[in-house]
């Protein structure tokens, strides 16, 4: 019953991550007092391109046919650590979050080769600064995730959001403000999202992401395309479990998890209100920017491992 | 009769690539001679590869004593932890010699070609000698003749002034570091009476702190010199890059590690660890060195230079790794200790077989194009799909990424920072989980480092007619390659099979450890990983439907050409710019005329990475070394009378000295 459960989760984070990607954009519309795509149009985009001629440079090799579907599969992978409305996924107790981060670094890395092999200057420009951001990323991902695990003193992901479930609401200490602080800040920075980088540039000055996607077309590009949804989704999900798990069916039943569903539709949908909000009220930070931002973030995920000592003693 | 037949089989090992191997390649000339030979290297790796299995994943043990022949007592042995480097050696020597088959066939001629297999030859010889030896005497030599004999491999290429002026800085500092080991073997020698492993072992307890304090932070310097540790690496940097392609691959992937071997022996074998000062220091050396490594490594676009940064790198990291379970063992934690121990073996081995295999590479590279200079390749992966396959295998090793063997083992050490917080100790309870943040950071960089080398030399348009003509490596070159990209992708899926035995392995070095939990869990869930992700992949990639070529989108020009992609200097700009501080760059622009600014004839930009505190640490010390060097000549008058006085002034202390010591 839980791995009907584990891999009902994990086709809730990959199917709805389009969807998820929609809303996003739907909110910024309003905010920015415009109609809007549909919500679904995401969905329609990835059916279009996978009916689409795949278009191959001539100097590419297998590095870069491969790039796209190494980087869905790694981002499946990553599904499977994350819990949705279960304190559990399919691999959340066997592993702990360095899988996670680190699985999703193996796309990134595959994905970065096939930018280059495409020959252009694109590709090379968005791996470049891709690599700068994902490398100064990494330290606070992993230093917000051991602070939490730390207190918790489990490092498997289900492990870790059962021990928040059994807390109170009310006991959150500093050590979650601060680990909070530097996970959403790195979020922000690993999907590609404002301040860090523009999901919907296409000017040279400033993509990171679609530069290096662009010589990407048809299946290729809709693999990149919803492959960039689920890992926003679960990223966010990720977030939900870890510091607002509260609501999260505990135990096997139809109308436990059928009420932590609609909770986490609440708490997803939160989130991507207050994404929005960031997206549309912050501007892009210059590219030698980046590192000041992460650097905060980095300093910030620091403080909260170093107060751990504090909070548990 | 198992005993007698490893006995055999070690002596066997021994003699052929002490004796008859290197005899053969210089009595005969002839073809067939040289072919035999190189059979007897290579069987005799494989055969010497079962020995250390034995006694690595079996319960065997072996003595070999040769004191009878020898003027101090020499004695060789193979414990778990002698085992595992020698399975190591064999197991890169294995293919790094049936690489160097058509590599040395390729660059050497008939005359040079004999030495060099007889270098090479003797060169594995000493190795081993160091990781087998159950005594000093036995230690020592296999060291001092491993150090000479690389210098050899090295000046086998060529002798211009600037290799020699390199090869005089590896030995200078070599034989700095081989004297601080020689002092730390010393130190013992009061309580022991002798330099047999065994008496050290048993004598070590009563030895005062401050002596204990003396042996390690000698043991220290004296292997972190060859280990590379910054600011002690000031060679590597020198030495491996000129070295031949199969000779750079033994020296990163070998040699370095008979240093964490030397100082695993001393630490853990011999000390037994100490106050948990000793693991902070090499916790720093580590950290230091990781990072350092990474971010001048990154800077480089000598394919060669920048391995040679990242085997620092890897030395930081295995560092990270000893230093962690030096902490433990100060702190009392016998479990997380052997789990910080495993992880450090781990990524030794790991890094053995990546690196030698990277440095096989770059020999494959500079086989096809004549240049490792990353600026001048590119496109080689369709040129040369088995070498770019089985680099891309070493570069995701490398970087430590999941399905690869540099994950086991950088997982390991992730885990063991992150068992930092359950010690009672509130500094190992910060300063060990920060460390996470730290070999993250490492990891990052050396991700960066590896998209751009892999992406640069293989990947794109070729940059010059070189690298557009290239061709596959002969067979043999595929063939080690191959191998070693095995091992790297076996060890990344079945971790299991090695980290079995290494937990018995620190159960013996570490007494009280049991087998860490983290082992167990690390076997079982990686191959579901690898089931998901590879499953995924392959679903996806049979359910795509045919593609068509289509020239790369050239912004409306008609023809893109190789100098629109980016290069290494480019890609590396943004981390540069970010870690100016690290590289200090000394940058020079001449324009020419100089009255006429804006118009220029000719323009010159050089831009030289300063290395301002290798200066300031050594300037002094070679300064120091150079007055006492002239103060000395004083006494070097050419006067017979005086050199008669200095004679008999010895002879008069040395009847005092006698005199007073009865």
């Amino acid at each position: 019953m839980t791995t009907v459960i584990n891999v009902l989760q994990a086709l809730i984070l990959v199917l709805g991550a389009p969807l998820v990607s929609g809303i996003v954009s739907k909110i910024k519309a309003w905010i920015q007092r415009r109609q809007g795509a549909s919500i679904w149009r995401p969905y329609i985009e990835i059916a279009k391109l996978f009916r689409k001629e795949d278009l191959v440079p001539p100097s590419a090799s297998w590095v870069f046919r491969f790039a796209p579907k190494v980087l869905f599969g790694t981002t499946i992978c990553a599904v499977a650590f994350v819990p949705v409305v279960h304190p559990s996924a399919l691999l959340a107790s066997r592993g702990d979050f360095f899988f996670l981060v680190y699985v999703l670094a193996l796309g990134r890395f595959f994905l970065s080769l096939g930018a280059l092999d495409g020959g252009s200057a694109f590709g090379g420009m968005g791996a470049s600064r891709e690599a700068l951001v994902s490398t100064l990323a990494e330290a606070p991902f992993l230093l917000g995730l051991v602070a939490i695990s730390i207190l918790a003193a489990h490092a498997d992901i289900a492990g870790m959001v059962m021990w928040t479930l059994q807390r109170n609401v009310f006991d959150i200490s500093a050590v979650h403000i601060l680990a909070f602080t530097s996970l959403a800040m790195v979020v922000l920075a690993e999907t590609g999202r404002m301040p860090v980088d523009n999901p919907t540039t296409h000017l040279e000055l400033t993509m990171i992401h679609e530069g290096m996607v662009l010589e990407y077309s048809g299946p290729s590009l809709a693999l990149v395309e919803w492959a960039s949804a689920v890992k926003l989704h679960a990223l966010l999900a990720l977030l939900i479990s870890l510091f607002g798990p509260w609501g999260m069916a505990s135990t096997v039943s139809v109308w436990g998890t059928g009420a932590a569903l609609l909770l986490y539709l609440a708490k997803v949908t939160v989130l991507m209100i207050l994404l929005a909000l960031v997206e549309s009220v912050v501007a892009k930070l210059r590219m030698y920017l980046v590192p000041d931002f992460l650097g905060v973030a980095a300093a910030v995920s620091a403080l909260a491992v170093i107060f751990t000592t504090l909070v548990k003693g | 009769m198992q005993v007698v037949s490893i006995q055999v089989a070690f002596g066997f090992l021994l003699a052929s690539l002490g004796l008859l191997a290197p005899l053969v390649l210089i009595a005969s000339r002839t073809k067939r001679a040289r072919a035999f030979a190189i059979t007897l290297i290579v069987g005799s790796n494989v055969v010497g590869w079962f020995v250390a299995a034995l006694c690595f994943w079996g319960e065997s043990k072996l003595a070999l004593t040769f004191s009878g022949f020898t003027p101090f007592p020499f004695a060789l042995g193979l414990d778990r932890l002698s085992a595992f480097f020698l399975l190591l050696i064999c197991t890169v020597a294995v293919p790094v010699a049936i690489f160097a088959v058509s590599y040395f066939d390729k660059h050497y001629g008939e005359q040079r070609r004999n030495w060099i297999w007889a270098f090479f030859s003797l060169f594995l010889l000493s190795m081993i000698t160091v990781v087998t030896a159950s005594t000093g005497f036995a230690f020592l030599v296999g060291w001092e003749l491993m150090t000479l004999l690389s210098a050899g491999l090295i000046l086998m290429e060529g002798d211009s002034a600037e290799r020699r002026h390199n090869v005089f800085i590896y030995l200078l500092m070599m034989h700095a570091g081989a004297a601080a080991v020689v002092a730390s073997f010393f130190l013992f020698l009061p309580y022991s009476h002798s330099l047999d492993f065994a008496g050290i072992r048993a004598a070590s307890p009563v030895v005062p702190a401050g002596i204990r304090v003396l042996i390690f932070l000698l043991a220290f310097v004296g292997f972190g010199t060859k280990a590379g540790i910054i600011p002690l690496h000031l060679w590597l940097p020198r030495a491996h890059p000129i070295a031949p392609s199969p000779a750079s691959a033994l020296m990163s992937g070998v040699m370095l590690k008979t240093a964490v071997y030397g100082f695993v022996r001393f630490a853990f074998d011999f000390l037994g660890g100490g106050p948990s000062w000793f693991g902070y220091v090499v916790l720093v050396a580590g950290a230091v060195s990781g990072l350092l490594g990474v971010l001048y490594a990154i800077a480089e676009h000598d394919l060669k230079r920048l391995l040679a940064y990242h085997s620092v790198e890897n030395i930081g990291i295995i560092y990270l790794g000893l230093g962690t379970s030096l902490v433990f063992l100060a702190n009392h934690a016998p479990v997380l200790a052997a789990l910080a121990l495993i992880a450090a073996l781990l990524h030794t081995l790991n890094h053995a077989l990546f690196k030698s295999l990277l440095f096989l590479g770059a020999g494959a590279i500079s086989n096809a194009t004549h240049t490792v200079d990353l600026e001048e390749l590119g496109g080689l992966q369709r040129r040369m799909p088995v070498t770019g396959t089985a680099f891309l295998i070493a570069c995701c090793s490398i970087v430590g990424l999941p399905l690869f063997n540099g994950f086991i083992s950088e997982w390991l050490t992730f885990r063991s920072f992150l068992a930092g917080s359950v010690l009672l100790n509130t500094k190992a309870q910060i300063v060990l989980p920060l460390m996470v943040g730290v070999l993250a950071l490492i990891g990052g960089l050396a991700a960066a480092c590896f998209v751009k080398v892999f992406g640069v030399a293989f990947l794109g348009r070729p940059r010059s007619s070189e690298a557009e003509h290239a061709v596959e490596a002969p067979l043999l070159m595929r063939g080690g390659m191959t191998m070693l990209a095995a091992a790297c992708l076996l060890i990344g899926i079945l971790p299991g099979v090695l980290l079995r035995p290494l937990a018995s392995l620190t159960q013996v070095l570490i007494p009280g450890a049991g087998v860490p939990d983290e082992t167990v869990s690390i076997a079982r869930i990686i191959p579901w990983i690898a089931a998901i992700i590879l499953g995924v992949t392959a679903i996806t990639a049979l359910t795509t439907r045919v593609q068509r070529m289509a020239p790369t989108w050239g912004c409306g020009l008609s023809q893109l050409t190789s100098r629109m992609q980016y290069t290494s200097t480019a890609f590396s700009k943004p981390i540069r710019f970010v870690f100016s501080s690290v590289y200090k760059p000394d940058r020079k622009l001449d324009k020419l005329p100089t009255d006429k600014p804006y118009f220029p004839v000719s323009i010159s930009y050089r831009s030289v990475r300063t290395t301002s505190y290798e200066k300031a640490l050594y300037r002094p010390f070679v300064d120091l070394i150079v007055s006492a060097a002239h103060q000395l000549r004083r006494l070097q008058t050419g006067n017979i009378q005086v050199y008669l006085l200095y004679i008999f002034l010895t002879l008069v202390a040395l009847l005092t000295f006698l005199r007073f010591q009865r």
